[in-house]
């Protein structure tokens, strides 16, 4: 057993019903047998003005099976968060928005950064990972 | 009108920590920086990669939806062999690998490119049986009236173009962006044929540029796999 993700879907925007469901075990790259094990999780104040690596690719997150889950915390509409990977922008996610996506650090650059707009914006996120390179003590 | 997205997320004590962790959110759907909801979608969708050599194919276009809309986007791998995976990419951006079963949900922001354009002006002496071609579309003109062979063209469905008419005049804008380099729609890529010195001179054209953010998917085998998808867009 390992950790699982389910999300559903449900809209009323068509004159049937529209919903998708879906869930998943968080396993290691190619496995069916061997969880994801290692995680990383924090809720951050982000002000605005300033483009953060939210989270530094590691030499060890290449071609695995790495996710990330971010929720804009922030109840106002109008504030949300830029997340980019590597100078290419994903996406808006507004206040009371969340995104769960795999994350493939296959670089060195290939950070993901997180800019605030419209004021401090509340993030709680985790990232799910089978392993990555710690930073050695520097002083 | 209502869209709602609800995550979670479960470690049972003893999986990934020694307590249970869980944590579930809830969305509801919204236009940017508004409370009510978006309003189109894409609806739920299967496409099948089957093909050799491997071929990416591009599931949603950055013309599909608002450059700075609130767009979601919703991914699913739907084999069921754990090495099989597709890899997202924005654009020429890697974003990470959906091992089988695995889904994804995340913001777009969809920044397109700018179309093509082009104007013709239908002039000089045609006359009736005359025919004019273009994107594999012909005419064969009704009449002599120039401003007339021009609605005849406006009226055709072009594979892709769509086209706006004024007097003899009519404009194409192509229905993707797209960057086409250096070439740019000229008058000799329209075949007239006219008993007279009628022609059809490409008067005014601009140059189309690539969308930014496509979300193109790459599958990881040859043989046949299925990916699930939906968007919800502005």
């Amino acid at each position: 057993m390992a950790t699982t993700a389910a999300m559903t879907l449900n809209s009323d925007l068509m004159t049937g019903a529209l919903s998708a469901s879906a869930s998943t075990t968080m396993m290691k790259a190619g496995t069916s047998a061997d969880g994801l094990d290692q995680m990383r999780m924090g809720y951050n104040k982000v002000p605005t003005g300033t483009s953060f690596d939210l989270l530094d690719a590691t030499a060890a997150g290449i071609d695995k099976a790495t996710k990330v889950y971010i929720c804009n915390e922030s109840t106002d509409e109008t504030y949300y968060v830029t997340i980019v990977i590597d100078a290419k922008t994903i996406g808006r996610l507004y206040g009371g928005d969340w995104m769960f996506i795999p994350w493939n650090q296959d670089d060195a650059t290939h950070d993901l950064e997180i800019t605030a707009t419209g004021g401090t914006n509340n993030i709680t996120w985790i990232c799910f990972h089978e392993g990555e390179t710690l930073g050695t003590q520097a002083d | 009108m209502a869209i709602s997205a609800t995550i979670s997320l479960t470690s049972a004590e003893g999986d990934l920590t020694s307590s249970a962790l869980s944590l579930t959110a809830a969305a509801s759907l919204t236009k940017a920086g508004l409370s009510t909801a978006l309003a189109s979608t894409t609806g739920l969708a299967k496409t099948n990669f089957t093909n050799n050599p491997i071929q990416s194919k591009a599931i949603y276009r950055s013309d599909d939806a608002a450059a700075n809309g609130a767009n979601k986007v919703y991914l699913k791998n739907m084999s069921t062999t754990p090495a099989e995976y597709f890899t997202v990419f924005i654009d020429q951006e890697e974003m990470g690998r959906l091992y089988a079963g695995d889904w994804a949900f995340f913001p777009w922001t969809a920044t397109s490119g700018t179309k093509e354009t082009f104007r013709i002006l239908i002039a000089n002496t045609w006359a009736a049986g005359d025919t004019w071609e273009f994107d594999g579309v012909q005419i064969v003109a009704a009449d002599s009236t120039v401003a007339n062979i021009a609605t005849q063209i406006d009226a055709e469905e072009f594979p892709n173009w769509t086209t706006v008419r004024s007097t003899a005049y009519v404009t194409f804008t192509a229905r993707e962006a797209r960057d086409a380099g250096t070439v740019v729609t000229a008058t000799a890529d329209i075949a007239v044929d006219t008993a007279g010195d009628g022609d059809s001179v490409v008067d005014n054209a601009a140059m189309g540029t690539a969308t930014e953010s496509d979300i193109i998917v790459v599958p990881s085998v040859v043989t046949t796999m299925d990916l699930e998808h939906m968007l919800f867009y502005e």
